[in-house]
């Protein structure tokens, strides 16, 4: 139905999207999720030609929408969108809002025109609002209006972009039941959104969108159970990181103390859990510390606000090793120490760098 | 980290606050080897107003239980709890060091 091939657009010199291939097929419910400024918004823009985009292709039923003869007009009625911010007309009465477009641009009867508008306005349960304006409506009823407007050009496909990112919290729930009722029903859609609760409900498939690509993309079971790639578990894990680079003996442990200190109070961990943090570090530095005259050592401590881990992972560059294996330590103090402040620790040889990967233990924390 | 000395019943009270960390531990080691080698063998280290300690904090404790011990003098702690105490237990120090509730329970304790 939809057939993006190597899409790409650039604002000046900054590219959005750089190389978007995918394909959203008849009756199928695609979530585009990943975080701010990846571009999300401007793939759907794109696909209703509110933005050229800069290179590539998009195919809607096999017909070229980038193509100069194509009637950009009717591929918008088969397409249509639905905004973060509704685009209600204010000045007009919700009937006459969804029956602006069918009169005007499809030739419908005012008279059949209004009695599809109170039927779209039943399915999303504002029927009796068909008098008001939009201003005398709450955030979430405009949205609906939106989608019954929407609706009543009787698209093929709607595009979503963050439908509910402008609600209230009490109102997302009911533009999302909407939604909902929809892709029962098998309406083609593809929908930006930030609700990953809805996203993994809703759609046959998830798109995770980073640095302008399509970073990952699979089922719904796939992106938020087991998702393969850092960036994307990163973002549905909701991992939360601290990183700094050590690169001398010399280094000043009291200023990385007190970064550390700040990153597990906004984090809001325990008093327990700071310690512990601040040991383990402190402990796992003056195990590099020979190491640290000839290369640099990465730390990243990461918390995960969805599963609550701690980990800590230290990647330094240099021989292949384990610090922890070492011969040279003079007592086993240290070691002791970080083995009972830890549940796991991995030790990896990736990428010419050594990496070593450490969960704290959430009992003591 | 700050150390403050006084004697006591014959011993030198070592009360340490704030950190014993790879920082300051070098301070505090060449604090304990001059009083050691100033003649002085019954110590009472208290923990009372100790933040943090680490490995290397732990290890000059060790050195110190060393030293006295080639002297047959003597080490006691006091007050040794919360994170401190954690560490301690993590790295077995519990079962090498006499440890007591209170500088007065540690002194007692001092042959």
């Amino acid at each position: 139905m939809i057939k993006i091939e190597n899409l790409s657009k650039k604002f000046g010199d900054l590219v959005v999207l750089k190389d978007i291939t995918t394909e959203i097929t008849k009756g199928e419910v695609v979530s585009i999720i990943g975080p701010s400024g990846t571009g999300k918004s401007t793939l759907l823009r794109c696909l209703n030609l509110l933005e050229q985009p800069s290179g590539g292709n998009i195919y809607i039923d096999g017909v070229d929408i980038l193509d100069k003869k194509t009637d950009v007009a009717s591929i918008r009625q088969k397409m249509n969108m639905v905004f973060q911010s509704f685009n209600l007309f204010s000045h007009l009465s919700v009937i006459e809002n969804l029956i602006l477009a069918p009169v005007k641009l499809k030739g419908m009867n005012k008279q059949d025109a209004q009695t599809k508008a109170l039927e779209l306005l039943r399915l999303v349960g504002l029927a009796e609002k068909a008098n008001n304006y939009p201003d005398e409506l709450s955030g979430g009823q405009q949205q609906r209006v939106a989608i019954a407007r929407c609706l009543a050009m009787e698209p093929e496909i709607i595009l979503f972009d963050e439908p509910t990112s402008a609600l209230d919290p009490t109102m997302v729930r009911e533009v999302l039941s909407v939604i909902r009722r929809l892709a029962k029903e098998g309406m083609t859609m593809a929908i930006v959104t930030h609700e990953m609760d809805f996203a993994r409900d809703v759609s046959n498939r998830v798109l995770y969108m980073d640095e302008g690509i399509i970073y990952e993309e699979g089922s719904p079971e796939q992106i938020f159970d087991d998702p393969q790639k850092e960036k994307t578990r990163t973002f549905i894990q909701r991992i939360r990181c601290y990183t700094c680079r050590i690169s001398s003996p010399d280094y000043d442990l009291y200023a990385m103390n007190a970064e550390i200190e700040a990153f597990c109070e906004k984090q809001i961990l325990s008093k327990k859990s700071q310690h512990n943090l601040l040991l383990l570090v402190e402990e796992l530095l003056q195990l590099y510390r020979p190491y640290l005259k000839t290369m640099a050592l990465d730390i990243t401590i990461a918390y995960s606000e969805k599963t609550e881990r701690l980990e800590l992972i230290c990647e330094s560059a240099g021989q292949k090793g384990n610090p922890l294996d070492s011969q040279d330590l003079s007592d086993d103090l240290g070691l002791m120490i970080i083995r009972n402040l830890t549940e796991s620790i991995s030790y990896q040889w990736l990428n010419g760098k050594n990496r070593l990967q450490l969960l704290i233990k959430t009992n003591l924390t | 980290m700050d150390l403050q000395t006084r004697t006591e019943n014959n011993a030198i009270v070592i009360t340490i606050s704030g950190r014993l960390d790879t920082v300051t531990a070098p301070e505090y080691e060449k604090k304990i080897l001059d009083l050691i080698e100033g003649g002085n063998n019954c110590f009472v280290v208290d923990f009372e107003q100790l933040d943090f300690i680490s490995s290397a904090g732990l290890r000059v404790l060790l050195l110190m239980a060393k030293l006295l011990k080639e002297k047959n003098g003597q080490v006691r702690l006091a007050n040794v709890k919360g994170n401190v105490y954690s560490v301690f237990e993590m790295s077995g120090f519990t079962t090498l060091f006499k440890m007591e509730n209170s500088i007065a329970a540690a002194l007692a304790t001092l042959i």
